[in-house]
């Protein structure tokens, strides 16, 4: 970063202000001054090769590249000379010489840097009358394109693809005029796929298999929003046409992960609208699931919960929530559990012990939790389990990013080679299932572990003591005990250690912060402490239960028994994850499903009732560092309805049943003030929100007194997706299926 | 995959040469070429393997260099220049020959897989034009006529005398010459280190390392006023103390042995006749700057040449001139040589850099200069080798000595190749500052065949002709510039009254588009356009809005583009539109007025 000394330069006769080591260009553009570059992309290696943004600067004999030229005090730069307009206009000249000028067919028309450039500093005219070169166009993968004369060879996609993503599947071939960009398969790409050199590319050279001939870019709608994918929670603009999602990106380097996608945020939107997608409620005749009314629908989840709960009790029926779904819906379905049915049991797929982790920072964690952002500026990052490559690709993008911009140093301990590691100052392999001993070793030097690997960690130890501030990272593998352990070691270092621990889908946090436990209520206090159940029980005018329910794999095994006759699954399909092969739906009296698909656990459901994606609602949604943000409705499905309105449509059936109160919420954002309310970590401020950026919960849950918390060990389960799966979603992700990769 | 235990050796032995395993690239990619005729999949795979790189990486190197192909050429590969000095000289004629008498085409192979042919840049051998290689072999002074009994020899299974040393190396001294570094040039053996030290060879550098200091040794260097004979003319000891003392980083010692400006061929015979000249000229730099490795790029296509620097470097290693502790004084160095593989834009010396270090030969951003931030990263001087062939002379005579050889400012001798329609082209070494009128008409002989004279290239191709009215003044950096132009390599190209100046300038504009390394726009660009224009303009498709747009373009191109290579194709330009126009003018009847040197429509 360049140092905070402020120097002086007058830019077109203004004085400018800016820290030392600032480029020119950056200087300008800190005015409003557009200098045009292709070449130039903050947080790229320098090119200088497109010659755009030629500038005079006094005393210089040539003109500068302001891409290039360190502003110095009492510099005097102009960017408004005949001189400069005349080196851009001959720039531009030299560039459409060979350039097709397609741009009635070009998927970038109308979005395109050239075509811009070209309209603002071009010439009205064309002098070349020569030949231009001509290459067909390539495929290099389904999803990636490469049209060679579009191409300004202005190698963002090789520098995004080297040194932002570290894969380097770009090259350059060939030389002079005919120089063009190559994958790294000779004729194909074979690579993570993510399309971020698509994105980079200013002109229609690169373009997206998902995308092209499709519309043009004019014609849809942009709706910023959060991927629905991974737990890291990048903020995606998905461009809708006719209420369809036609691509993704996110152009405008908004939200926290600023330019950044990986194949899951760009092109897995396609399971919206997937044939498969259950577009009408079903209803059990026998062994079929038939389609019926959303009355009949509803009637019968109604009166059939109410049947179950009078012959069995609230003991009798559990709930299973989501991942998935939004904040408010989470709260929603415990509030239902809880206030309307009087039971704890309730659970999710746990794959991160975030209550764990709280618990284990107590007071510390008001400043001990790792944002995205901080995890990008430390000075150090320690990365136990996970492959952040593969199931968090944002983390790994920060920690790269930071590597290259700040020479971040990065300590990896795993149990498996992995890409991250070519990175890694350090990388220590450990057994699967050592984790939780090498950080008692850390902590408190104490187990036996083999000699060379007590060498190694005490290396790796030395080397995290001597950084100012330390980032740790930490996957499914750490939980309970271990993540106390954890943070005992982190809180040794003389440095600030901060945490952030990993979770599998977009909203894993936001179940666990929203109480989509068996023991805790939304904000993680403990079913048993009574202020806090009165709290929710004046909310919601309901009796809360104190006595902590069932786990999501008691229930399933409840269920096997006969010990639970009706359980209400949202958004999950636990009958798979947590249920024995060949089990089936056990002795189960009633099984409700909301699901977008139909999957195992749905299959085997009384009544299916089709949910809306993350990208047909409003909401909000919490990432992995506790970062919450707002999801948009971008596309509308016929058929299926939120998890919200089914929620609230259930409520206001089962009130009819005389069982519970209706909820009066009449959108999301109502939920949302409730939540605010209630839970004290999201009472943020909603001007960052609602301005399409990210918001850190308060780290209030520590005052929730989580002393004495334990998690069984096997409870926290990754499903350690990768870069080409996302659980159960991606099954019915054709364009995922259809790379190569994916099965690699 | 199997390689022969001879490459398989070699391979090892680059593996483990270099401070970066990627440096070994391009040797690597060389000669497993030379062994297989081409680079296969399969050795894209095995190199990457080897030096820790994916296969992009190896194959985006590989693209970049005109030498190196990825299918497989005649067993004798026919490389035919046509570049500026062969094309003045019947270049072109020798091509269709070659056409002819092949049956194929530029890039093409005989079905029998004997011969390939391909139109290839200055090779370095312009006194000798017109000039070939068949593999590494030199062959000049072709005519349609020796060139088929090459042909023939190669047929008969014979392998047909390749030049000995660089045409128009040796020759009878003209007495205005002062040979200084060329002086030990025909003495039998001159490349031994025997005869070398017979004649006070190393013992500038035992002066160097006995007797001075690192900053005396700059101080007399600077006294010299040695200015850099690669054609910038950047004064020598200047550079050298740009280094930082206090960096505890490696430093290094480079020599540009990349000659590839056309009408330049004096660091060949250099290398040829005299290696330990320069050996001992780059063990003193490194003492200077303190630098402990130097390596030697030389050019792709001076194999033979590489060959003999190679043999006289074991020779200093074996004489302990080079190595541990040289000459009992505790001083280290070592010396590398390093092969190109076809790419003038690697004689610029960031490029160059780039391309030692396994890489695109793309230039580097400067500022931060060599000196400061250059090979690895580290403090680097770089020098052509005729300014390393003058360093032991100048230690050995002392700075002022040397610089009193010269003019003021311009010290020392100068290698000057002439080439072209001059009696006697050749390689001659003369005061700096020589009259350029005196040159031509004494030393070089006049004009051939009592033809008058119409223009003169200064130093390679890059710098702007100068008419016959132009050429009475003194052979020095700053008279030349003055002129508006520049002295740069030496490489003199002089053109008679019969000569097409269009068609000089579309040839010069083909080299320059051929060689552009496409990193910015106005030289990727401008001189593709350019090139495609001037070949319509010389055709006779010429129309008249063409001339200023010629004009224009190079002018859109100076001074904007990344490298001085955009310069280099626009000065010429430039300067040939201005004092020839009329001769453009000319071409707009339908047809080039002269009996034309060059090819017409689809030269490449």
């Amino acid at each position: 970063m360049p140092d905070q000394k402020l120097i002086k330069l007058k830019i077109n006769d203004r004085e400018v202000q800016v820290p030392q080591g600032t480029l020119v260009i950056e200087a300008t553009r800190r005015i409003g001054t557009e200098v045009p570059s292709f070449c130039y992309y903050p947080g790229l290696s320098l090119q200088a090769a497109c010659r755009m943004c030629l500038v005079e600067v006094e005393k210089a004999p040539k003109l500068q590249t302001a891409c290039t030229l360190v502003a110095t005090d009492g510099m005097v730069v102009r960017t408004d000379t005949d001189q400069v307009r005349q080196a851009r206009k001959a720039m531009l000249e030299f560039l459409l010489t060979n350039h097709p000028l397609d741009c009635p067919v070009c998927d970038k028309g109308g979005e395109c840097e050239l075509q811009d450039m070209t309209y603002r500093y071009g010439a009205d005219f064309s002098r070349f009358v020569e030949e231009k070169i001509h290459r067909p166009e390539e495929k290099w993968s389904e999803l990636v394109y490469y049209d060679a004369p579009r191409c300004i060879l202005c190698f963002r996609c090789v520098r995004v693809c080297d040194e932002g993503m570290d894969v380097k599947a770009l090259g350059v071939g060939m030389r002079g005029a005919n120089s063009v960009i190559i994958p790294n398969r000779g004729d194909h790409l074979e690579c993570e796929e993510c399309g971020m050199c698509i994105d980079i590319c200013p002109v229609g050279a690169l373009t997206s298999g998902t995308y092209r001939y499709k519309t043009r870019p004019w014609e849809m709608q942009y709706v910023p929003t959060v991927c629905a994918h991974c737990s890291n929670g990048c903020k995606t603009t998905l461009g809708v046409r006719n209420h369809e999602i036609l691509r993704a990106n996110n152009r405008d380097l908004s939200g926290i992960n600023k330019d950044f996608l990986c194949v899951k945020g760009r092109f897995a939107f396609d399971f919206t609208s997937h044939k498969e997608r259950i577009r009408q409620p079903l209803l059990r005749r026998g062994d079929k699931l038939l389609p019926v009314s959303w009355e009949d629908a509803a009637q019968a989840a109604a009166t059939k919960l109410k049947a179950a709960y009078d012959a069995g009790g609230k003991e009798a029926i559990g709930f299973i929530g989501s991942n998935r779904t939004s904040n408010e819906e989470n709260y929603l379905l415990q509030r239902l559990a809880r206030g309307t049915f009087g039971t704890n049991n309730i659970d999710h797929h746990r794959t991160a012990d975030y209550a764990g982790l709280l618990t284990a920072l107590g007071d510390r964690a008001a400043f001990s939790l790792l944002t995205m952002e901080q995890l990008y500026q430390s000075k150090a990052v320690l990365v136990i389990g996970n492959d952040p490559t593969n199931q968090n690709p944002l983390v790994a993008w920060q920690i790269r990013s930071g590597i290259r911009h700040f020479g971040t140093k990065l300590f990896v301990i795993h149990s498996n080679e992995s890409k991250l590691q070519r990175k890694a100052n350090q990388f220590v392999r450990v057994a699967a299932g050592q984790e939780p001993a090498v950080l008692k070793w850390l902590a408190h030097e104490e187990g036996q572990l083999a000699p060379e690997l007590v060498e190694q960690l005490a290396q790796l130890k030395a080397a995290l003591e001597a950084q100012s501030d330390v980032a740790i990272v930490s996957g499914a593998e750490i939980s309970g005990a271990a993540l106390a352990t954890l943070v005992a070691f982190g809180s040794k270092l003389p440095g600030q250690s901060r945490y952030m621990a990993l979770g599998d889908y977009s909203n894993s946090r936001g179940a666990a912060d929203m109480g989509l436990l068996p023991d805790r209520l939304p904000g993680y206090a403990h079913v048993d402490d009574a202020k806090a159940r009165e709290a929710f029980e004046q909310l919601w005018g309901s009796v809360l239960s104190s006595k902590p329910g069932l786990t999501a794999p008691q229930m399933v095994e409840a269920a096997r028994s006969g010990q639970l006759q009706a359980l209400y699954v949202v958004g999950a399909n636990p009958l798979v994850h947590f249920g024995n092969p060949g089990d089936g739906r056990g002795k189960l009296d009633l099984l409700i499903v909301q699901e977008m698909f139909l999957t195992e656990t749905a299959k085997a459901a009384d009544i299916v009732l089709p949910a809306a994606s993350a990208y047909e609602k409003d909401g909000t949604v919490t990432n992995t560092s506790g970062e919450i943000q707002i999801l948009r409705k971008a596309a509308e499905v016929m058929g299926p309805r939120s998890d919200f309105d089914l929620l609230r449509i259930l409520s206001h059936q089962l009130e009819r049943q005389g069982l519970g109160k209706a909820f009066h919420y009449k959108t999301p954002g109502e939920v949302f003030a409730e939540i605010r309310k209630a839970v004290g970590a999201y009472n943020v401020p909603l001007a960052g929100l609602l301005a399409g950026g990210a918001e850190a919960t308060h780290a209030e849950f520590a005052r929730n007194g989580l002393a004495h918390y334990d998690v069984p060990v096997g409870l926290i389960r990754s499903a350690n997706d990768t870069l080409f799966t996302s659980g159960t979603l991606s099954r019915w992700c054709t364009m995922m299926e259809s790379l190569p990769e994916a099965d690699i | 995959m199997e390689l022969s235990p001879k490459l398989a050796m070699k391979f090892e032995k680059l593996q483990t040469s270099y401070p970066l395993k990627r440096s070994a690239l391009i040797p690597m990619l060389m000669y497993a070429q030379d062994e297989f005729g081409y680079i296969s999949d399969e050795m894209i795979a095995e190199i990457a393997r080897r030096l820790d790189l994916n296969n992009v990486q190896v194959e985006e190197t590989l693209a970049y260099y005109s030498m190196l192909r990825r299918k497989p050429m005649g067993r004798h590969h026919v490389q035919v220049c046509t570049n500026v000095a062969c094309m003045l000289k019947g270049g072109y004629q020798v091509l269709e020959r070659a056409k002819k008498r092949l049956e194929i085409d530029h890039k093409e192979t005989t079905q029998d897989g004997v011969f390939s042919l391909e139109e290839v840049e200055c090779i370095g051998a312009c006194t000798g034009a017109p000039a070939m290689q068949v593999n590494y072999d030199f062959y000049e002074n072709v005519t349609p006529l020796k060139f088929d009994r090459i042909i023939e020899e190669l047929d008969a299974g014979k392998h047909p005398v390749a030049e000995p040393v660089t045409s128009g190396a040796l020759h009878d001294r003209h007495v205005l010459e002062t040979p200084l570094i060329s002086r030990r040039w025909g003495m039998k053996d001159s490349h031994r280190l025997d005869v070398y030290v017979k004649q006070a060879g190393y013992q500038a550098l035992e002066k160097a390392l006995k007797e001075m200091t690192p900053e005396s040794i700059i101080e007399e260097v600077k006294k010299s006023n040695l200015r850099g004979r690669g054609g910038a003319g950047f004064p020598t000891g200047m550079k050298w103390s740009f280094v930082p003392k206090d960096s505890p980083k490696a430093k290094y010692v480079l020599c540009n042995a990349d000659e590839s400006e056309p009408g330049t061929c004096k660091d060949r015979p250099l290398m040829e006749m005299d290696p330990h000249q320069l050996i001992e000229g780059m063990v003193i730099a490194g003492r200077a700057i303190n630098s402990h490795q130097g390596f030697i790029y030389i050019r792709g296509e001076y194999r033979y040449v590489l060959d003999i620097v190679d043999a006289a470097i074991a020779e200093a290693y074996a004489a302990g001139y080079l190595g541990k502790n040289i000459l009992g004084t505790g001083f280290d160095f070592d010396l590398l040589t390093h092969t190109g593989a076809g790419a003038y834009e690697c004689g610029e010396e960031s490029a160059l850099m780039e391309s030692l270090e396994g890489k695109r030969g793309y230039p580097r951003i400067k500022p931060p200069f060599p000196a400061v931030v250059g090979l690895y990263g580290c403090p680097t001087i770089i020098n052509n080798v005729e300014t390393l062939s003058a360093v032991p002379s100048i230690i050995h005579e002392g700075g002022e000595a040397y610089a009193n050889r010269g003019t003021p400012k311009n010290g020392g001798t100068r290698m000057l190749c002439v080439s072209g329609h001059v009696r006697k082209p050749g390689i001659y070494e003369v005061p700096l500052g020589m009259n350029m009128k005196k040159f031509i008409y004494e030393v070089a002989g006049g004009i051939a065949e009592g033809k008058k004279l119409k223009a003169v290239i200064p130093g390679g191709s890059s710098c702007p002709l100068l008419t016959a009215e132009e050429i009475d003044i003194p052979m020095d950096y700053d008279a030349l510039a003055k002129a508006g132009s520049m002295l740069g390599s030496g490489g003199m190209v002089v053109m008679d009254e019969d000569t097409c100046m269009v068609d000089m300038a579309r040839r010069i504009m083909h080299f320059y588009a051929h060689e552009s390394c496409g990193w910015c726009i106005p030289c990727r660009e401008g001189t593709a356009w350019l090139r495609k224009t001037l070949e319509r303009f010389h055709a006779g498709l010429g129309r008249q809005e063409d001339i200023d747009l010629i004009a224009d373009l190079a002018k859109n191109m100076l001074g904007r583009t990344f490298c001085p290579l955009g310069d280099a194709a626009a000065m010429p330009t430039i300067s040939i539109v201005q004092k020839w126009r009329g001769e453009f003018e000319g071409h707009l009847r339908g047809r080039c007025p002269y009996k034309s040197a060059g090819a017409l429509v689809g030269a490449r």
